[in-house]
């Protein structure tokens, strides 16, 4: 049997912005290319998305929130 | 988004898939290999990539770990020499601790040698290398002075390994997470292409070698594809998308996902660039990402472009620009990065390219920004724009906060809101206008997003195929 790993995965803002709206919830799963958190910066909207499916473990921002660079926005668990 | 992991997958290796001829055989075509020179654990032979002459070298990882001393570097110096006379590709394919230890003075002075040797073939022909097991000190110095670096999935990279960086500064790191794929796909921009096996990452290469050294197909695809790119744009101008379809669509053999070769993907992806064909004719893309940072144009993000932008010109590929940018990325961390000493970067690249080079303004084009992704100023051969485009110094509502400073303090609360919206109404009628752009010779014409890949195709036609005389330095 194929040992089964964990990974974790990291969604961060990678510039300053704005946190417009959180798109998910704790305990989610989401396919790659779902949106996780709408950014607002440079006055445009900017999706932050899944890369690969996964499920989210945690979401670490609010709307409203100002983010930096880096910033922890959604933890997911991919398996 | 960054990713660890809490198992490593790696498996002790098959020892006789590890020795250079098995390498060099998945390499080239099949029977085409002669020996060209083999010592103190480095083979050289000439072969040939679908038919097309290159040559190729590669370390023993079997001797000593691969490590290079003065007679090995000098095989590596002989067949790059070799190669300029003969005016083809050379692929080295790297798996080597760096320097002899042993061999002390004699293997760095060899090293050295080495970079010499692929420095005066910069610009001249394609290098590529190929990291298919740990890459250290004058092994990873190999690499980055080429053109290409395609890391496989077991390929590391680093100038000093993880022991010596926990005993200099405390960190504790494994070889996979200072140098592997994840490290230099993401983090440092080091290589272009982050492959799966070692097998897929010797068919890049081949890919790579074709599309350049093989710039007209035989058979070149002449009817355009039924594809509007523009389907991918959002209806609301303010949203951002991902330019990659928009790419593809524009490109030949838009669902195949050979049919856009993308490099650095994962580092700076607010510019995104690559090889693909266009009718059959090999092309550039260089494209501004909304997705990543709004498409913003960074240090990082100019210099990546800038590198791309030069190795297009130095070997004769025609550049094709597509610019949705709001403008560079504001804050004191890009100031004190560089963001004029690495942007000044783009700016040379496109202004010093004499390559056949089309850009087109898909939908806005800010400030120095615009100038910055091969604005007809630079020299563009060609500038199109697509009908609801705009090009201007800034946003329309952030020129009127400026050019209506005062008007709009004095605004009484409740009429701010009217007035900002009537001005900035105003200010896109004046000056954000395509038509000013058009007077000007800035923008050649306005072209529907349906037709644009036959309106690129038409300038490539018929400009004169050219290429710069310049080498590639690993900006």
């Amino acid at each position: 049997m194929t040992p089964v790993r964990d990974i974790t995965v990291r969604a961060e803002a990678d510039l300053v912005a704005q946190v417009l709206e959180v798109r998910v919830v704790a305990g989610q799963p989401v396919a790659a290319g779902d949106e996780l958190v709408l950014l607002e910066s440079m006055k445009m909207e900017i999706p932050v998305l899944a890369e690969r499916a996964a499920t989210v473990a945690e979401v670490a921002v609010a709307a409203g929130a100002a983010v930096q660079p880096g910033d922890l926005l959604v933890l997911l668990r991919e398996r | 988004m960054t990713v660890s992991t809490d198992a490593s997958t790696t498996k002790p290796a098959d020892r006789s898939r590890l020795r250079p001829a098995a390498r060099l055989e998945t390499l080239l075509d099949a029977g085409s290999i002669s020996p060209f020179a083999e010592d103190d654990g480095v083979v050289a032979v000439r072969g040939r990539v679908d038919g097309l002459p290159v040559m190729a070298f590669c370390s023993d990882a079997t001797v000593m770990g691969g490590a290079l001393g003065l007679r090995g570097a000098r095989v590596i110096v002989e067949a790059t020499g070799a190669a300029v006379d003969e005016g083809c590709p050379i692929v080295g394919l790297w798996h080597s601790g760096g320097a002899q230890l042993t061999a002390g003075v004699h293997s760095l002075h060899g090293a050295g040698e080495m970079f010499a040797a692929m420095t005066r073939a910069s610009g001249r022909v394609l290098q590529l290398s190929v990291v298919l097991g740990p890459a250290a000190g004058a092994a990873a110095y190999g690499p980055a002075l080429t053109d290409v670096v395609v890391l496989a999935e077991q390929g590391r990279i680093f100038v000093t390994g993880p022991e010596v960086v926990r005993s200099v500064t405390g960190e504790r790191i494994d070889m996979a997470s200072l140098g592997g794929p994840e490290a230099h796909g993401r983090r440092s921009g080091v290589a272009h292409i982050v492959a799966g096996s070692e097998t897929d990452a010797l068919d890049r290469a081949r890919r790579i070698i074709g599309l350049v050294q093989r710039p007209r197909r035989p058979h070149a695809i002449s009817s355009a594809p039924a594809r509007d790119p523009g389907v991918h744009l959002p209806s609301r101008p303010q949203r951002a998308y991902d330019v990659r379809p928009v790419i593809r669509d524009l490109l030949d053999a838009p669902d195949e996902p050979t049919g856009f070769e993308e490099f650095q993907s994962a580092w700076a992806p607010n510019i995104t660039i690559g090889l693909g064909r266009l009718t059959g004719q090999t092309v550039g893309v260089v494209a501004n990402n909304p997705l990543r940072k709004g498409g913003c144009l960074d240090s990082a993000s100019a210099e990546k472009a800038a590198r791309f932008v030069r190795m297009c010109d130095a070997f004769g590929v025609p550049l094709v620009v597509l610019v949705d940018v709001p403008g560079y990325l504001p804050g004191v961390d890009q100031e004190w990065n560089g963001v004029v000493r690495r942007g000044a970067k783009l700016l040379h690249a496109f202004a010093e390219a004499t390559v056949p080079r089309v850009t087109v303004v898909l939908r806005k084009a800010y400030g120095g920004a615009y100038i910055a992704m091969n604005a007809r100023s630079l020299g563009a051969t060609a500038v199109f724009a697509w009908p609801q485009a705009e090009v201007a110094v800034m946003g329309p509502e952030a020129a009127v906060k400026v050019l209506h400073r005062k008007a709009l303090a004095a605004a009484p609360a409740d009429r701010y809101d009217d007035l900002l919206a009537e001005l900035t109404a105003r200010q896109v009628h004046e000056a954000g206008g395509m038509q000013r752009a058009i007077e000007l010779g800035a923008v050649d014409k306005v072209v529907e997003p349906s037709h644009t890949r036959a309106a690129i195709a038409s300038v490539l036609r018929t400009a004169a195929a050219r290429q710069g005389e310049h080498g590639n330095i690993p900006l």
